[in-house]
């Protein structure tokens, strides 16, 4: 098995761990990787998407016609890339006349958007190629006795139309669930699981704002789950509750401090990864929990 | 607001710009028309738990009402997160999502813009990431990886390929950001 993996820019430079949990855990668990070299930014909603619909897929359709020229799916671990892409497929497969704008403006770089490769995230991917056996059977580490609650992230769920890796509710998922599930793990519900972290244009836009929604997560979860763990499915929402709760207990908003990681980065773990290089970019106390896992051999 | 008459709050419907729902069609919001104003949308919306004035069902109605200077003087739209949370719920199917891009689109064309639009752009033109930190480099050598990822800012060919796909769309001829070799 092999797919192409699609890096995105907050994965590359702000949480190159989270890069180096995904080149770890996939050859693990049997899928080698291809780097896809030469791809761009998906592009994110508030660049090219803002301005039209064309320049949008254009740029989106280039980074597809990487994988579409090796005959390989797309891999993210953002959700806003996943989404981008995702969504920028489903124009170009369902609207002609946009497809036929997007594929003059790739000739211009020698390029044609066929659309012969599908988008997919991470754990989802894992979920439906492998299912949650096969990766137990690899696992060196297990999660038995953690507590977590899970962060699945927007865009893994919606507008489900555009997605080839489909929840059977999406306001009521449980791929993530189950996943965590597989690694021995405890997933513990609160009520305000599918809220918005408040990463992204919302942050960039009014960060108290952004703040404000991460805050009433981050309480629900504790109140509700007390976890020793936060999971998260993408990484945007894996930068926002990392970075906010430094800023929210200076603020005094919070006074605990609940350590966070992308699925990926846990997966990586329980399959013997070194944590010095898949989960230590971080600003919550990760180390402590992955201390606890790999006591438990 | 400024087409406000008599008390506060008081809209006057005949001073609304008729175009603007023309023009919000053309820029990817066909169905706006299809609008109820039942307000899952906003039921769902991350803006509303927020705070912030404007939102999906609020923007489709000034859109619809032709309120253009209240839209443009408001940086709601801004935050967005483009979760589509209002697109899967929407009993109408008209992508209110699609909508609150389409006033960002109308937005660009105004130069009603925020700096971290502009701010992105450049720097998806200059090195083919929205979000480049130029310092990363140490992090990544940290964790193990090469310097820089597998991007258009390790394969100048590929940057020059993207560059010229940008350089012919819309954002090219509104001239927001420099667009040079």
């Amino acid at each position: 098995m092999k797919i192409g993996f699609f890096v995105g820019c907050n994965t590359a430079f702000n949480r190159p761990d989270l890069e180096q949990a995904v080149r770890y855990a996939f050859p693990a668990l049997g899928v080698e990787l291809d780097n896809l070299d030469g791809q761009s930014c998906c592009p994110s909603f508030g660049t090219l998407p803002s301005v039209d619909k064309v320049g949008w897929c254009a740029v989106s359709s280039r980074n597809i016609t990487l994988a579409e020229e090796k005959g390989l799916d797309m891999l993210t671990v953002c959700g806003s890339c996943y989404g981008s892409l995702s969504e920028a497929k489903y124009k170009l497969d369902s609207e002609p006349e946009v497809k036929a704008k997007v594929n003059e403006l790739l000739e211009m770089a020698g390029r044609e958007y066929k659309g012969t490769s599908n988008i997919r995230h991470s754990y989802y991917y894992l979920f439906n190629e492998l299912g949650p056996d096969k990766i137990k059977e690899k696992l060196k580490y297990k999660l038995d006795g953690l507590t977590v609650a899970l962060q699945p992230g927007c865009h893994s769920l919606w507008p489900s139309k555009v997605y080839f890796d489909k929840e059977d509710d999406t306001f009521h998922p449980r791929i993530l669930k189950e996943m965590c599930e597989a690694l021995g793990a405890t997933v513990g519900h609160y009520s305000r699981l599918l809220d918005c972290c408040g990463m992204g244009a919302l942050r960039s836009t009014d960060m108290g704002k952004a703040l404000g929604l991460v805050e009433k997560k981050l309480v629900s979860m504790k109140e509700e789950v007390n976890p020793d763990l936060i999971v998260a499915g993408c990484s945007s929402c894996l930068i926002q509750f990392d970075t906010a709760q430094k800023i929210l207990q200076k603020e005094k908003k919070i006074n605990f401090e609940i350590p966070v990681l992308h699925y990926m980065q846990l997966l990586a773990i329980c399959l013997g990864a070194d944590p010095e290089q898949v989960a230590v970019l971080g600003e919550t106390n990760v180390k402590s929990v992955i201390d606890r896992i790999r006591e438990k051999q | 607001m400024s087409e406000t008459q008599g008390a506060l709050g008081v809209v006057n419907l005949s001073a609304g710009d008729p175009n603007l729902v023309g023009e919000i069609k053309e820029l990817g919001g066909e169905e706006i028309l299809e609008c109820i104003q039942c307000a899952k949308c906003a039921a769902v919306c991350p803006m509303v738990l927020a705070g912030f004035p404007f939102f999906n069902k609020k923007v489709i109605q000034a859109i619809l009402l032709g309120l253009r200077e209240e839209l443009l003087e408001d940086a709601s739209i801004w935050a967005c997160q483009s979760c589509n949370r209002c697109t899967e719920i929407c009993p109408r199917e008209l992508n209110p999502f699609e909508v609150v891009q389409a006033m960002r689109r109308l937005a660009f064309r105004e130069f009603a813009l925020p700096t971290m639009a502009i701010n992105g752009l450049k720097s998806l033109y200059d090195t083919g990431h929205a979000v480049y930190m130029s310092g990363a480099g140490k992090s990544r050598e940290k964790v193990g990886l090469p310097e820089k990822p597998p991007s258009t800012i390790a394969d100048e060919k590929a940057l020059q390929e993207l560059r010229t796909i940008i350089r012919n769309t819309d954002l090219a001829d509104l001239g927001i950001i420099p667009m040079g070799d």
